[in-house]
């Protein structure tokens, strides 16, 4: 009796729990038996568990990596050094799924997993950003990031996820417009129409946007608020694409046009099927490659991903600075040495960057026409984030900690720099350093890179020279065939 | 879910303040929002910018392109933020009875 009385009060203490960011359906009781649940179905269903046995026995906590984690910079707090942030699930690995553990439960009456650590993961595991700086400096090989990712993927099957991640992907793979910003195909397309004409007024040239073509070389996947947001990214990839000769041979899918992948920050399902929308996009329109725009989450998930989830024939996925720096070194498009003034600086997206993949790549464009080039210091491969990763940037209750602590060494190296225009190839960072350049009143505007390319872009003049090459074309055609009876 | 009552209508809300419903909306409703968003006064060029994003929404079912916005209304984006201080998505969709824009905006 006593205890049936003394239970309630207990549930009532752990009512009313707090979160640090919005959740649709707050779980109030049970959650260290859920987690533990989950957790144990991974062990059985993933390859974690091999991974996990090996993290647990190398891990020293030597801290290596604090000098590496930009968060632990900022707050000087050792709970933000990335090791601390690991152990916290190895150690529940430890205690209840290895012999080891069950013994200290037994013998040192060690109680497991208690409600405390499970505020503290939900907590600490999305004040990392993802970027796997730290990746690069453990010396026993522990890649941090994927304990993070692990971790939150468990607290997203008990529905501990903030809102605006899980909105976003339930309209995207549930919703009628199959996208996370919610545009519906006739919205992107009037949109589409719209940046026609703007490129039109700017360049004379009848640049498109194709919808639906089949056949084509390259299905375009960008992310997909660019269509909201970011006009001169996107007519900077048609103009390249049109420059380079490739008008005819690349498409918008009007059924799935979304290259974002948020499950890459939180959940593998969710991450498979979000590929494999893109790979049945492609298939159904008889496309050859997937082609993903200005994006680091959206190019490193289809790139590293698309083998995994694509049962069929091999689709390869291309970013689209690979495509660009392939029509430069090709001599198919052309850019004016003297229509950037400005003193420009490149952000490194960390989810191309990190693993060396696209380093190189944007920095050939840039120097092949910027003159003013400067980088930041850390870059490449070592960069330091722009604060808004792993979803967060999505996150606006989040705001303070990404322009104060996560977005913070990010905001000094950009001002170090004293760079006019600062380049980042991403819809992602562009909008945290956006917000990072106001906040810290930085005097630098943020763009993508296809947008200076747009500005430099040399094309033909089109109206009045083909018209005279037509007019020349028919005197000549006049003369050899010896008649006047043409108009 | 929180409610809000505006210009003498209930509507249910989202944390921050953007009404779940749409077809609901109507001036009144825009002009009860716009002090949240540190819009004291709704002028003509407000709801000129209001009108636009509101008659795109009902016609498209999202917001239009920012360039867009600008290009219709002849408004540059120092104007949209001079007139609404949280910015056009936050903002300006907001007073329109817009949802809260998703993924990466």
């Amino acid at each position: 009796m006593g205890s049936a009385v003394a239970a309630p009060s207990v549930n009532q203490e752990t009512k009313k729990k707090k979160y640090p960011y919005y959740i649709e359906k707050p779980l109030e009781e049970g959650r260290v038996q859920k987690f533990l649940e989950i957790f144990a179905a991974f062990l059985r269903h993933s390859n974690y568990k091999p991974l996990l046995e090996i993290y647990s026995r190398a891990s020293t906590k030597c801290s290596r990596c604090a000098n590496t984690c930009q968060i632990y910079q900022a707050t000087g707090d050792p709970k933000d050094i990335p090791c601390y942030r690991s152990n916290i699930l190895l150690d529940i690995y430890r205690r209840h799924f290895t012999i080891g553990g069950w013994l200290r439960g037994r013998i040192l009456g060690d109680p497991g997993l208690q409600e405390e650590t499970i505020d503290e993961m939900l907590d600490t595991f999305y004040h990392c950003t993802g970027c796997r700086r730290c990746s690069l400096e453990c010396p026993m090989g522990i890649d941090h990031g994927l304990m993070m990712r692990l971790t939150r993927n468990i607290l997203s099957e008990m529905d501990i996820i903030p809102k605006a991640l899980l909105v976003s992907v339930r309209e995207q793979l549930e919703g009628k417009t199959a996208n996370t910003s919610a545009i519906p195909a006739p919205a992107m397309m009037d949109t589409c129409e719209f940046l026609e004409e703007e490129l039109e007024e700017l360049t004379g040239h009848p640049i498109k946007f194709p919808i639906d073509q089949e056949n084509v070389e390259y299905v375009f996947f960008p992310a997909v608020s660019d269509y909201l947001l970011e006009p001169d990214t996107l007519m900077g990839n048609a103009a390249v694409l049109y420059a380079a000769g490739d008008q005819d041979n690349w498409t918008i899918g009007s059924q799935y046009f979304d290259g974002i992948n948020y499950g890459l920050f939180y959940n593998d399902a969710i991450l498979g099927r979000i590929v494999e929308k893109e790979i049945a996009e492609t298939r159904r329109l008889k496309g050859k490659k997937i082609l993903i725009g200005e994006c680091g989450h959206a190019s490193r998930s289809a790139k590293a991903f698309a083998p995994t989830f694509n049962d069929g024939e091999e689709i390869p996925v291309i970013s689209i600075q690979e495509y660009t720096l392939n029509a430069i070194e090709q001599g198919k498009i052309e850019l004016d040495p003297d229509a950037i003034g400005e003193t420009v600086t490149y952000h490194d997206p960390c989810n191309i960057a990190r693993s060396g993949w696209l380093v190189e790549q944007p920095r050939k464009i840039l120097k092949s026409f910027v003159k003013n080039f400067v980088e930041m210091e850390p870059h490449g491969k070592a960069n330091y984030c722009c604060g808004g990763g792993g979803g967060t940037v999505s996150v606006d209750e989040v705001y303070d900690y990404r322009m104060k602590v996560s977005g913070k060494i990010k905001a000094d190296q950009i001002r170090a720099t004293g760079a006019e225009i600062v380049v980042a190839p991403c819809a992602n960072c562009k909008k945290q350093l956006k917000e990072l350049v106001e906040f810290y009143k930085i005097p630098a505007t943020v763009v993508g890179l296809h947008d200076l390319i747009l500005r430099a872009l040399r094309l033909p003049p089109i109206d009045k020279s083909s018209e005279e090459n037509n007019e020349q074309k028919s005197q000549e055609e006049q003369i050899l065939e010896g008649s006047g009876t043409h108009a | 879910m929180a409610q809000i009552e505006l210009a003498g209508k209930m509507f249910d809300i989202d944390e921050d303040g953007f009404i779940q419903d749409a077809s609901d909306w109507d001036e009144n409703v825009g002009a009860a929002i716009a002090p949240t968003e540190g819009v004291t006064e709704m002028t003509e060029e407000h709801w000129k910018v209001v009108n636009y994003i509101r008659d795109y929404y009902l016609e498209f079912g999202v917001a239009p392109m920012v360039r867009k916005l600008c290009k219709s209304t002849g408004f540059d984006m120092k104007k949209i933020y001079e007139l609404f201080p949280s910015g056009p998505a936050k903002g300006a969709c907001k007073i329109a009875g817009l949802p809260k824009p998703t993924g990466c905006v």
